[in-house]
């Protein structure tokens, strides 16, 4: 790699430029291909949305494309599906992330504990983690469908279900079931997460609060829920950004249905470049996706001061 | 470490019983699914949409791997090689890249730092769905649709931002004298970097390394997006395709499903120590 600036031995006696200086201009030559790329590849693609979200562009009615104003924005705030694909928003984020935290504390709780074979343990739940999205989606359509689902078989067994169940093409189980295989595969970040902040805890904290004859749920509460609060809030801000964002699960189980059942405005925004090949409104539809995680972030990090914790 | 001796009911309960049921339900939670699926790719087809259902494969046949690797439809070898190839590049350009990044912003004290690692971090919130349409418009331009380099150059909207983020916590936590003891032996801040920096943080540039490579191994929407030939694939798009094209052939998807899981899993299991903890360094600092 060629940093001539960089090369230059230290202890030169006197310097065209400081060192100082010559060290900022060094930090700013290694920044540059970082900052190459990210100019290509997020801030420039997203001064280009919104510059989309100003046209008419649909990919096959080229005859009328040109620029509408904020006509594509006015669309979508008349646009009735765009509201229940929020809403849908809202329902697979809250029940999603709930459930991811629940599940992801209770099993950081039980892999914290000493046992025989907790490596092993450890690495083969954090596994659906890693797991490559459409791959989880396949999985659960599998595990979900209708005749040869293992799901429903083992629900008739148990006596659960008297009957089979189309689980991802009845409107009312559609959402619950994308949920509960969301729930699965971020079941550890949570545990990955919040098992590390449990191992941040100094053990005497504890020592001393049994020596004070603390049960163990007031040791979790006063001691453990406090120390784990910091992770808590970065770990479930960036999931709820990150599962509003998230379109993979539902566009391949799904895309969207039925009825809109499952569509959240990722998946509407997807369908609308995909289907429709609509790109000025898929743009507007995006635009406003990213306001809306910028209000959200930064209304969350103020109310909850986890920006002191971040940066 | 807990499960400490107290007359505590709670505390014998959660160390004993409790521990080993919850042990084994997660367990069961996390692996059942992919037993499931395991099971499936090795029955034949009869094996597969049998009433009742069948539970253990009787005969056992690889005949589902062998179809989905080898078919015309959906060549999973090619598909493979793809997936390799534009997760190995990804990898190394976006551990080069943010290295030399991270460093920078870990060492030089110039202005502009908190607001460059916020920049980093913000980018982390942008829907991928944001970028696609934009950035198909700016491949098609630049006549790299259906190439390798459109995917890998997308990749780094993900990756180098993320990866920035965890390096300069790690190098943060190196501490200064080390190279600056170097640099007064005669090393550059290149030479510093290369000989006293990079082996302290390997095992935090290994875990960024792998991040890159687990995350751009499952990629969709750009791949589906950016190319369009069968050959061109990798195996998110290609498993996806095999779903929309024809009616589903459960047994091949299902070998195309553990075909698609086994790198990144064996990377996993053997590397998740290091992680793991390069990626919660960051969330724990501070």
């Amino acid at each position: 790699m060629a940093y001539p600036e960089a090369t230059v031995a230290a202890p030169l006696a006197r310097p065209l430029i400081s060192r100082r200086t010559r060290d900022v201009l060094t930090g700013y030559a290694y920044l540059i291909p970082a900052a190459v790329c990210l100019g290509g590849t997020i801030a420039f693609p997203i001064l280009k949305a919104i510059h989309m979200s100003l046209y008419r562009h649909v990919l096959f009615r080229p005859q009328e494309y040109g620029f509408i104003g904020l006509g594509n924005y006015g669309r979508l705030l008349r646009d009735e599906v765009f509201w229940l694909t929020l809403w849908n928003s809202f329902i697979w984020v809250a029940g999603s992330v709930s459930l991811q935290f629940l599940g992801g504390f209770a099993a950081a709780l039980l892999l914290h504990q000493a046992f025989r074979g907790r490596a092993l343990v450890r690495t083969v739940t954090l596994l659906p983690w890693v797991i490559p999205g459409v791959v989880v989606a396949l999985v659960w359509e599998w595990l979900y469908q209708p005749n040869y689902g293992v799901i429903n078989d083992l629900l008739l067994r148990l006596g659960l279900l008297t009957e089979r169940v189309a689980w991802l093409s009845d409107p009312a189980l559609a959402m619950p079931a994308v949920i509960a295989t969301n729930v699965w595969r971020g079941v550890p970040f949570f545990a990955i997460m919040l098992l590390a902040g449990l191992q941040a805890i100094p053990d005497e904290l504890y020592e001393a609060a049994l020596v004070d004859g603390a049960s163990v749920l007031h040791r979790f509460w006063h001691i453990t829920l406090p120390l784990l609060r910091p992770i808590i809030v970065v770990a479930t801000a960036t999931r709820i950004v990150w599962t509003f964002n998230y379109a993979d699960l539902i566009f391949v189980m799904t895309s969207g249905g039925p009825a809109n059942a499952t569509q959240i405005t990722s998946t509407y925004t997807l369908l609308q470049a995909y289907s429709d090949l609509d790109f000025g409104y898929a743009a507007t539809l995006s635009v406003v996706l990213l306001v809306i995680m910028l209000v959200f972030t930064t209304a969350y990090l103020r109310v909850t001061r986890g920006i002191e914790s971040v940066a | 470490m807990s499960g400490r001796r107290s007359g505590d009911l709670a505390e014998r309960l959660l160390g004993g019983p409790v521990l080993w049921a919850g042990l084994a339900l997660l367990v069961a939670f996390a692996l059942g699914p992919f037993l499931w699926v395991f099971l499936s790719s090795l029955k034949t087809r009869q094996e597969l949409y049998a009433t009742p259902l069948q539970y253990l494969p009787r005969q056992l046949t690889i005949g589902n791997y062998v179809d989905a690797w080898t078919s015309k439809l959906t060549p999973f070898s090619r598909f493979f090689a793809n997936s390799l190839w534009v997760s190995s590049v990804t990898m190394v350009a976006t551990t080069a890249i943010s290295v030399l990044a991270a460093y920078a912003l870990a060492r030089f004290g110039f202005g502009g730092r908190r607001v460059f690692l916020l920049l980093f971090l913000a980018t982390q919130m942008f829907p991928a769905v944001l970028l696609i349409a934009p950035l198909l418009s700016q491949w098609h331009a630049l006549g790299l649709l259906d190439t390798y380099q459109a995917l890998i150059y997308s990749n780094f909207s993900f990756t180098v931002p993320f990866t920035v983020w965890m390096l300069v916590g790690y190098f943060d936590s190196i501490p200064r004298e080390l190279e600056e003891s170097a640099m007064i032996d005669g090393c550059g801040r290149f030479g510093a970097l290369y000989r006293v920096i990079l082996p302290l943080a390997a095992p935090g540039i290994a875990a960024t390394a792998i991040f890159a490579f687990v995350s751009s191994w499952s990629e969709l929407l750009f791949a589906i997006t950016f190319t369009s030939q069968t050959e061109m694939r990798t195996l998110s798009a290609g498993l996806l395709f095999m779903v929309g094209q024809y009616e589903i052939q459960w047994g091949q998807l299902s070998a195309g499903v553990i075909i698609s899981t086994v790198p990144v899993a064996v990377l996993f299991v053997f590397l998740q120590r290091h992680l793991i903890h390069g990626l919660t360094a960051g969330a724990l600092k501070g």
